[in-house]
């Protein structure tokens, strides 16, 4: 009798069996999902099915909003845009103001987690400051800016800051005493200590914020295209308010949750690839 | 090393100079210098947690050394301060005659928890160090010295990988090469195999001995992990639970190197080494659970009592306790009524402690032991002693007969003995736990007399030592004065030795209290304490020598002739044997040179001695006794409140007139070396059952 010589594992060669379990694992974590937004827009229909209801049924609302749906790059001139272009030109705004919220409040951040002194000097004023709901500084800004656009980046600006330099200042504040001790051991240079130490185990606090930040400034940035008008997805909700177009505002409302969903997504998916196994959280 | 005898000199601690010279002797010889190390932190609501106290310890180039004890009791506190992190609150690290000040990379230290960059591969966290560290050298040289260390722990493959993809070894393995690629004068490593697997912790142990034996690396390891101990260091500092942890003992590990794991565990030495480290560690787990202390209600002042008897036996040394009373000292710490009981024997001095007549006592400095051991085959009774009173003030008379007949000298009197073997002679000591009993033992055995069976030495009360002598009864004693200058000034005896002959500086009276007392008043406790420290502060200023000469004086005290308090106290001493009479430097040390310290040390040696005549048991658990009834931690926290140094005496060795080297950390061993003695009984004292007694 010979043994089988032959006993290497069949690892090239595609198996179906487990390639059908697996797509059927990802279409079974789709039911439940796919059932609640199923009854949800069953109890929409049976709400607004009534003569004087004052919303639109679902079914109203994609009959109505079709030619939207269908086509979001038509560009009428003005501010008669397609959706893609209205939430392009507020993520332009909000890429603005959250890119200088991220540089202004990191570096705050650093400043004030490596000094006591201005830890104990600024932090109350951050944690006054953060309340202060978005709209709240469009007036300001406005008055001291003259023009819609500055005064729609600054209030992204003001609201997706605070945040990131809490978060910035906590995560220099924790940095674990033993990644200090190796600092204190080896004696590096202040900038070594910097690069090698502070910045990077900092890094994991600075992408929480980022998070916070970016959601914060999708929420002001409605909320201030609203006031300011123009081309943009908060005074489109506007405009078809004005318009009585109840139909847009819901299909707008839902292009808004979903590009907030992927900014928040696309954060956290930059912080994968920066940090390191260890660090994340 | 040199050794130092102080037989013909005054006690170490006084002559300052002398003791500086053998200090820098011994630095010279030393890398690391632990010196006097206290550690103590604020706590939040105010008060202080004593985390080391009085560490004293002294390292070798090229040692291992380990530090083991149970958790909590400081050694990583021990190590953050060796390696600069941490800061001592008293005393100081010098290594290489530098002191310490803060962390630096010539004491490279490996984490617990390895500390590794995450962020950085293995290359990127050794090349940080080595970068840094040797920044002088061109890259390459540098490089060479990475790929070198690297290779050494066998990281090749893994050198690109981050930390978290490497498994715990392979962590600990780049940890161990990060700290020896920057050439560390010092290494320093806590608890460096912790976490690991017992494989893996093997591999590594062998594999860090065999890198520490080739590049002569000293270095100190904090470990729980006796094995470990014992395969890697030449030295195991074990240290005592917190707070105020200190050095225990100290194991030398004389396993030849270079080691094999196997060869070490078959060595004849391994198990009774492992023994005594485990032995070690249990006795002060049990310590540990005897400190939880239960509340009492106050009398007054903030004390649970105020209204004490405290007994004495009429001596010169008695002086602190009459000054506490004389001058309020006792009134001073809110102890209101304190009386002074004048008592016939130390023997009355040990029941009256024990039925609770008396509330504390000067006690003869081997009692406290002596108690707690159950001396003479009595009922243990666990005694604590937190203050010594007095050191010195003995002296051994022989009578004037014998010095007729020529004796003169420890040698005549042998020759003696041996021409008349038919003669008794017998000589007097004043309670069989007493210093004069084991230094007159110690001082005739060293003569070649064995004092039981060549002579008989018997108990008499100090007072009743002249009027026996005179009546022929005894051929001589040792007591304390001022009842060798009456026999001196009677003409009826002697002075053959002094303690400053035999052992200058021993502990001569110590304050007793039983436990079960010390632990229902504890402040009462400390206030007797800090009281009498005072006084025994006023009594070494010689300007109020003359004062407390005349409180001596009275009647209800030590009553006796002036001129024969004054002799040694403030007079020159007369020996009697036609010598010119001479002042005496430190005939009776009541507070200099760290004279009031409960010494470990000490009681240690007090033991060897009793177990030697028979008196007590040794007991195998002699660290934890001692301990146990030596209580520097009351003590520190009085010499504290007072604003005293509390710093211990060092866990030096004791020398004593004949040469022989009494080393704290081997008692046994110490005992082996005399050829005088009595059989020896060595027992375990279970101190847990002593409690309930």
């Amino acid at each position: 009798m010979t043994a089988p010589l032959d006993i290497r594992p069949a690892r090239s060669r595609f198996n179906l069996q487990k390639f059908a379990n697996s797509s059927l694992d990802a279409l079974k974590g789709l039911v439940p999902p796919a059932v609640a937004i199923l009854i949800f827009l069953v109890i929409w229909q049976v709400l607004t099915m009534g003569p004087d209801a004052n919303l639109p049924t679902p079914v109203r609302t994609v009959q109505e909003t079709w030619e939207l749906i269908i086509n979001p790059f038509f560009n009428y001139g003005g501010t008669d845009k397609g959706l893609f272009w209205q939430v392009w030109t507020s993520l332009q705004r909000v890429a603005l103001g959250f890119t200088l919220a991220a540089v202004v409040g990191i570096a705050l951040g650093i400043l004030v987690g490596t000094s006591s002194l201005m830890y104990s000097a600024l932090d109350p004023l951050f944690q006054i400051l953060r309340t202060v709901p978005p709209l709240a500084w469009l007036p300001i800004s406005l008055a001291a800016f003259q023009q819609a656009n500055p005064s729609a980046i600054f209030v992204i600006f003001i609201t997706a800051i605070w945040p990131i330099i809490i978060n910035t200042t906590e995560g220099v504040r924790q940095i674990p005493q033993d990644y200090n001790n190796v600092a204190r051991v080896l004696q590096l240079s202040k900038s070594e200590y910097f690069f090698k130490i502070l910045f990077p185990a900092t890094v994991p606090y600075i992408f929480t914020g980022l998070r916070i930040g970016i959601g914060l400034s999708w929420l002001a940035i409605v909320a201030a295209e609203m006031l300011i008008g123009g081309v943009g997805i908060g005074f489109f909700i506007w405009d078809a308010w004005n318009s009585s177009r109840i139909s847009d505002i819901i299909i707008a409302i839902l292009y808004v949750g979903i590009v907030g969903l992927l900014l928040d997504r696309l954060i956290v998916f930059i912080g994968g690839l920066v940090l390191p196994e260890e660090q994340k959280q | 090393m040199p050794t130092l005898t102080f037989s013909d000199s005054a006690p170490n601690f006084l002559t300052r100079p002398l003791e500086l010279h053998l200090h820098s002797l011994r630095t010279m010889a030393v890398f690391v210098e632990v010196d006097h190390i206290d550690r103590v932190f604020k706590l939040p609501d105010g008060g202080e947690y004593i985390a080391l106290k009085n560490i004293d310890l002294q390292i070798h180039k090229g040692e291992f050394v380990s530090l083991v004890g149970h958790s909590g009791c400081g050694k990583s506190t021990l190590l953050n301060i060796l390696s600069g992190l941490d800061l001592p609150s008293a005393g100081g690290i010098v290594l290489e005659g530098r002191q310490v000040t803060e962390p630096g990379p010539d004491r490279m230290v490996v984490f617990q928890n390895y500390s590794l960059l995450p962020w950085l591969t293995v290359r990127e966290n050794i090349a940080l160090a080595v970068n840094r560290v040797m920044k002088k050298h061109p890259q390459a040289v540098r490089d060479r010295m990475i790929d070198h260390h690297i290779e050494m722990v066998g990281l090749q493959k893994a050198a690109d990988k981050r930390p978290g993809q490497i498994s715990g070894g392979m962590k600990q393995r780049v940890a161990i090469a990060r700290a020896l690629a920057i050439r560390p004068k010092l290494l320093l490593l806590d608890e460096p195999f912790g976490a690991l697997d017992a494989l893996t912790r093997g591999g590594l142990q062998e594999q860090l001995m065999k890198i520490c034996q080739e590049n002569e690396v000293t270095c100190v390891m904090v470990t729980h992990d006796v094995d470990e101990a014992l395969l890697l260091s030449d030295r195991i500092v074990l240290m005592t639970n917190g707070p105020e942890a200190h050095v225990g003992q100290i194991v030398d590990v004389p396993f030849p190197r270079p080691r094999e794991r196997m060869e070490v565990v078959k060595h004849p030495n391994y198990y009774s080494l492992r023994n005594e480290i485990v032995y070690f560690l249990n006795q002060q787990k049990r310590a540990k659970l005897h400190k939880a202390k239960p509340v009492v209600a106050m009398a007054a002042n903030g004390l649970e009592k105020v209204n004490l008897e405290l007994g004495f036996i009429p001596l010169v040394d008695c002086a602190p306790l009459v000054v506490a009373k004389e001058k309020g000292l006792f009134e001073a710490h809110g102890l209101s009524q304190v009386t002074l009981n004048r008592e016939p024997s130390w023997n009355a001095i040990a029941d009256g402690v024990a039925t609770g007549r008396l509330d504390a006592a000067m006690m003869v400095a081997g009692m406290p032991l002596g108690m707690t051991l159950g001396y003479g085959n009595q009922r243990p009774r666990p005694m604590v002693s937190a203050l010594t009173l007095s050191r010195n003030g003995n002296a051994i008379t022989f009578s004037k007969r014998l010095f007729d007949a020529g004796v003169r000298t420890l040698g005549d009197f042998k020759a003696a003995i041996d021409r008349r073997p038919d003669q008794v002679h017998t000589l007097a000591a004043v309670h069989p736990t007493s210093m004069h009993n084991l230094l007159l033992r110690y001082w005739l055995a060293s003569g070649g007399i064995d004092p039981d069976r060549d002579v008989s030495v018997t108990v008499i009360p100090p007072a009743q030592m002249v009027s026996t002598l005179k009546a022929g009864t005894i051929d001589g004693y040792c007591v304390g004065e001022p009842w060798n200058a009456r026999a001196v000034s009677e003409g009826s005896g002697v002075v053959m030795a002094t303690d400053n002959d035999i052992w200058p500086g021993h502990l001569e009276k110590v304050l007793g209290v039983t436990e079960a007392w010390a632990e229902q008043y504890p402040k009462t406790h400390l206030a007797l304490v800090k009281a009498l420290l005072e006084a025994c502060e006023y009594c070494d200023d010689r300007r109020n020598r003359e004062e407390i000469v005349d409180l001596l004086c009275k009647p209800e005290y030590v009553g006796a002739d002036e001129a024969h308090i004054r002799q040694g106290f403030l007079d020159p001493y007369n020996r009697g044997d036609g010598s010119q009479p001479e002042h005496v430097l430190n005939y009776i040390q009541f507070f200099t040179g760290k004279a009031n310290y409960p010494d470990v040390s000490e009681a240690v040696w007090m033991m060897t001695q009793m177990a030697r005549w028979g008196i007590t048991p040794f007991p195998r658990n002699w660290l934890a006794v001692a301990e146990r009834v030596k209580r520097a931690d009351i003590f520190g926290q009085a010499a504290r409140e007072m604003g005293l140094v509390d710093t211990g005496r060092d866990r030096h060795p004791i020398h004593l007139f004949d040469g022989l080297v009494f080393d704290p950390d081997e008692p046994l061993k110490y005992l082996d070396q005399f050829a005088i003695k009595r059989d020896l009984r060595i027992e375990e004292v279970p101190m847990d059952e002593l409690t309930i007694a």
